[in-house]
């Protein structure tokens, strides 16, 4: 079919189903607007999957569908055209976020059955899969900037949803205006990069890469990717901008599967990836973005270790994947990266949807303390969590096991990795392990501590049937990226992901070839320590419930710190903003209302004085009205007789 | 002194005086007889200028119409001194007078200054020729038809006045309909 | 010598009549017109000071028309006489109706144009 129709109907058919159901607001079926939203994205699955196969059938130099719809702007040499790609990196990030995205549409339409405002959230959720589509499908920086604020601002109303409750609202004004601080970084991003090159089209600065190899850190590219690194923080949600992402949680649970699991947070990831030829010649950004990642995967970890509420760990997981993620992307490895991203999606987004589920069966009770042996009461999500537990921790040969593992591996050996890094990342696979065996432990097996008026029942198929199709994906998608090692044991598999993305990626340079007996260590390291983590974690939780509480007595000042995020908020809020609120309102009043109105009032005051004093003049007397009538004509003689 | 001459004055010096007691004098009746006065003083001063038609004009229609208007309105007012009948105020007043002098100091200084521009017309003068029916007759000839349009607008002007001052004054008062 | 050449000339301005001793007379008699206007806070008596200026204005007129040799001077007497005359009507109706409305006619108590 017509590849311009084609990407027409991908792009539009979510904006369509945004208009339908935005225009139908007030409506409370959520059965019509979920089968309106449902098609829409579905409408944009089925256009996905003819691009990529229309893109397999092509030869490799030229595996690339570009449409021009419309030429956006030019002035004098800025020219952006309202252009879409898909090539092998957007191919990936489409049917992922179409896919995705209509699975966790059918699970909506059970979830939020009884919800008032369903057709306004339908209409929010295929508004976000436009955006987060313009931000993947764009061929310049530009367009992809305008579905990356699309997509913050479809964040924030679905944050936001619940807005009547006031934490709720602020949640998702945090999210807003921690998003647009990296906005701004990627906007001076943006200006280096034009100023630089002269264009902020992919295909051409990825061509204009290799002239600029540079060394130093103030020079343009490494500036450049730096703020647009930035941006990415803010975005994905690492440090020193994660934090809304924990607070994000007070969104519907579909919201925080799509949103914040699968798509809108891997977008920094995505861009990266589609600039790669430039951030390999900036290897000091490499090295920021590297140490960044694996200090998010570790931190966010321990904070997951701690908490009681089932989505608040689920999101610091979510926080810590993004970190290897990005840890990926640092060390050079952007295969991978987008290899994690998309196993990530699948898993993390099961254990979403099936977290909302047992929040659904709990009658809105999210705090795990309170949960305990559903597995009796629940047993298809348990099945279906189960398997994306075994993804998340890395067991062989689920999806995560791959593609983590090719993480740890690049780290490793890459000329921009080190073992220190590789030491991190090993660190943060054990602690996923522990806290994710942890929460499978209280909320699934043990004894159940479910208080008595609330009976759990397993959800309806419509929100089931997405479960059991990510726990395939879990399983069977890291089949696709099976590396050399051990396909060539299992009758020379090939790795199909590295095939499919080699002509994007820009190799490493210096990079040699890994030795086999080395990753096999690397892989045994890991998944030996994810085992024993997971095994300890049972015996806690499970055989031995007293001796958490107790282990968390002994260290309490480091439990406290880490229970409490290691106060990171509190510190923003104390360093950043309030002073920011209070320089704020001191202008406000000491320049603003002191001066300038006084300013304003004192010039009123001025005409006014000036007018009485010009009315002065007016006295009714009409003499002296006469009088100056004289006065003139005297003035004006003289005039004439003195010339 | 010549005839003339002595004339002139007496006449110019009779007016003055009239004219300064029309403004100086408090009652108006008095103000009213010296301005009727001023204009016999006027009158005799045109004949001596030899216009002799206009001299008898300005004594039938100022002198003969106009004051009596004027007089028989002040006595239906039945006033008999005027309260306060100079303005107020010294400064103002000397800032009047003073403008008033300055303008007299102007025009006399310009004519002053701008005689022996304009060049008397002693022959063929119509003026001056003949005895008082000849120049009537050529004004009367000028009238009729070099200044017809004039005329005509006259009339109907006077119309106007007169149907415009009987709507003033009427009994109920002003132009106010009942 | 001189004193007889001044005498010459101040017989000449008394004796010899001329255009200027009449538009000099007009003039006085034109200020004095308007000082009446300033000066004086009767209508009535306002009204004659304005007919005092226009008198004085007919004498301009027929004292440059004997000069210039010209009658047009005669047919704008005519003119601002009749004019005057009508301007005299007028406005003795109105002070009429003021006095009827207001039973003053001193203007000091009309100064409602003040502000």
């Amino acid at each position: 079919m017509n590849h311009s129709l084609l990407m027409a109907l991908l792009i539009l058919a979510p904006f369509v189903g945004f208009l339908i159901n935005g225009a139908r607001y007030k409506k409370h079926s959520a059965n019509v607007a979920g089968v309106i939203a449902t098609a829409a994205v579905a409408i944009s699955f089925i256009s996905a999957v003819l691009l990529v196969l229309d893109l397999v059938a092509m030869p490799v130099e030229s595996r690339k569908i570009a449409v021009s719809f419309f030429e956006w702007m030019a002035v004098d040499k800025f020219k952006i055209n309202a252009g879409f790609v898909v090539d092998q990196i957007s191919a990936i990030m489409i049917l992922v976020i179409t896919g995705v995205g209509t699975l966790i549409h059918l699970f909506s339409v059970g979830y939020m059955h009884h919800d008032k405002g369903v057709a306004k959230y339908f209409a929010y959720l295929n508004l976000f899969i436009f955006n987060m589509l313009l931000l993947v499908l764009g061929d310049n920086l530009l367009v992809m900037f305008v579905g990356w604020e699309g997509v913050g601002l479809c964040s924030y109303l679905l944050i936001g949803f619940w807005f009547t409750d006031k934490e709720k609202a602020a949640a998702g004004m945090k999210a807003f205006v921690t998003n647009r601080i990296g906005d701004a970084a990627f906007l001076l991003g943006m200006f280096v990069l034009f100023i630089t090159f002269g264009t902020l089209n992919f295909s051409e600065l990825n061509a204009l890469a290799p002239t600029v190899a540079e060394a130093s850190w103030l020079g343009a590219v490494t500036l450049g990717t730096l703020f647009l690194f930035i941006g990415a923080t803010g975005k994905s949600a690492q440090i020193p901008l994660y934090v809304w992402l924990p607070d994000a949680m007070a969104g519907p649970t579909p919201v925080s599967a799509l949103i914040h699991a699968a798509t809108m947070v891997t977008a920094g990831v995505y861009m990266i990836v589609r600039l790669n030829p430039l951030f390999i010649m900036a290897p000091n950004t490499m090295m920021v973005i590297a140490v960044i990642g694996a200090a998010t995967a570790v931190f966010a970890a321990t904070i997951g270790m701690t908490q009681w509420d089932i989505k608040k760990v689920l999101a610091y997981s979510t926080v810590s994947q993004l970190g290897y993620m990005f840890l990926a992307c640092g060390v050079g490895a952007f295969g991978a990266a987008m290899f994690h991203l998309m196993t990530h999606a699948f898993f993390k987004a099961l254990m979403f949807l099936g977290s909302g589920s047992v929040i659904h069966a709990m009658h809105e009770e999210q705090d795990i303390r309170k949960m305990g042996g559903l597995k009796k009461y629940m047993p298809i999500t348990h099945i279906t969590f189960l398997l994306g537990w075994l993804a998340i921790i890395g067991m062989p040969p689920f999806a995560g096991f791959f593609s983590k593992d090719e993480i740890l591996a690049y780290a490793f050996n890459s000329p921009f990795g080190s073992p220190v890094l590789w030491a991190a990342g090993a660190l943060g696979a054990t602690l996923t392990a522990f806290y994710m065996t942890r929460l499978m432990a209280l909320t699934f097996w043990g004894k159940s501590r479910v208080p008595s008026d609330i009976h759990p029942h397993e959800s309806p198929a419509i929100m089931t049937i997405p479960l059991i199709v990510l726990a395939i994906l879990s399983v069977i998608g890291g089949w696709i990226g099976i590396p050399h090692v051990i396909g060539e044991h299992l009758g020379h598999i090939p790795n199909m992901w590295e095939h499919w993305l080699h002509p994007v990626i820009s190799p490493i340079p210096g990079w040699q070839a890994i030795d086999h007996t080395t990753e096999w260590t690397l892989m045994g390291v890991s998944v030996g320590l994810a085992l024993i983590s997971a095994i300890v974690a049972y015996q806690f939780y499970v055989k031995a419930p007293e001796t958490p509480k107790k282990i968390a007595e002994s260290i309490k000042p480091v439990y406290n710190l880490v229970y409490n995020k290691y106060f990171v908020d509190e510190a923003y809020f104390g360093g950043i903003i309030n002073p920011l609120v209070n320089i704020s309102r001191n202008t406000w009043y000491y320049i603003d209302v002191n001066f300038i109105d006084k300013m304003t009032y004192w010039a009123g005051d001025l005409m006014r004085g000036m007018g009485s004093m010009v009315r002065s003049v007016q006295t009714g007397n009409m003499q002296q009205y006469a009088m100056y009538i004289g006065i003139g004509v005297v003035v004006a003689l003289s005039f004439v007789v003195m010339r | 002194m010549t005839a003339d001459a002595f004339l002139f004055w007496f006449l110019a010096i009779v007016t003055l005086v009239s004219g300064l007691s029309v403004i100086l004098l408090a009652n108006p009746i008095y103000s009213a007889l010296c301005l009727a006065m001023t204009m016999v003083g006027v009158s005799a001063l045109f004949v001596t200028l030899n216009a002799y038609f206009i001299a008898g004009v300005q004594l039938i229609v100022y002198a003969g119409a106009v004051m009596v208007l004027f007089v028989m309105v002040i006595m239906l007012f039945d006033l008999k001194k005027d309260l306060q009948a100079f303005t107020r105020g010294i400064l103002s007043g000397a800032l009047k007078i003073a403008s008033v002098g300055l303008l007299a100091g102007l025009v006399v200084g310009a004519i002053a200054i701008s005689t022996g521009l304009l060049a008397e017309k002693t022959t063929d003068n119509p003026v001056t020729m003949g005895t008082g029916m000849e120049s009537t007759k050529a004004l009367g000839n000028i009238l009729f038809s070099k200044y017809i349009f004039g005329f005509e607008a006259l009339g109907v002007l006077l119309l106007v006045i007169a149907v415009g001052a009987v709507a003033l004054a009427r009994s109920k008062g002003g132009t106010h309909e009942q | 010598m001189r004193a007889v050449k001044v005498e010459h000339m101040n017989n000449d301005i008394i004796n010899n009549i001329g255009l200027n001793h009449y538009l000099i007379l007009a003039a006085l008699l034109f200020v004095t017109g308007m000082a009446g206007v300033l000066l004086r806070r009767n209508i009535i008596v306002l009204l004659m000071s304005i007919e005092l200026m226009l008198n004085s204005v007919n004498l301009t007129f027929v004292a440059f028309s004997k000069y210039l040799g010209i009658l047009d001077g005669h047919i704008m007497v005519f003119f601002v006489m009749t004019i005057a005359a009508a301007e005299a009507a007028v406005g003795l109706a109105l002070a009429v109706s003021i006095f009827k409305r207001f039973n003053e006619v001193n203007i000091r108590f009309f100064e409602h144009l003040k502000g």
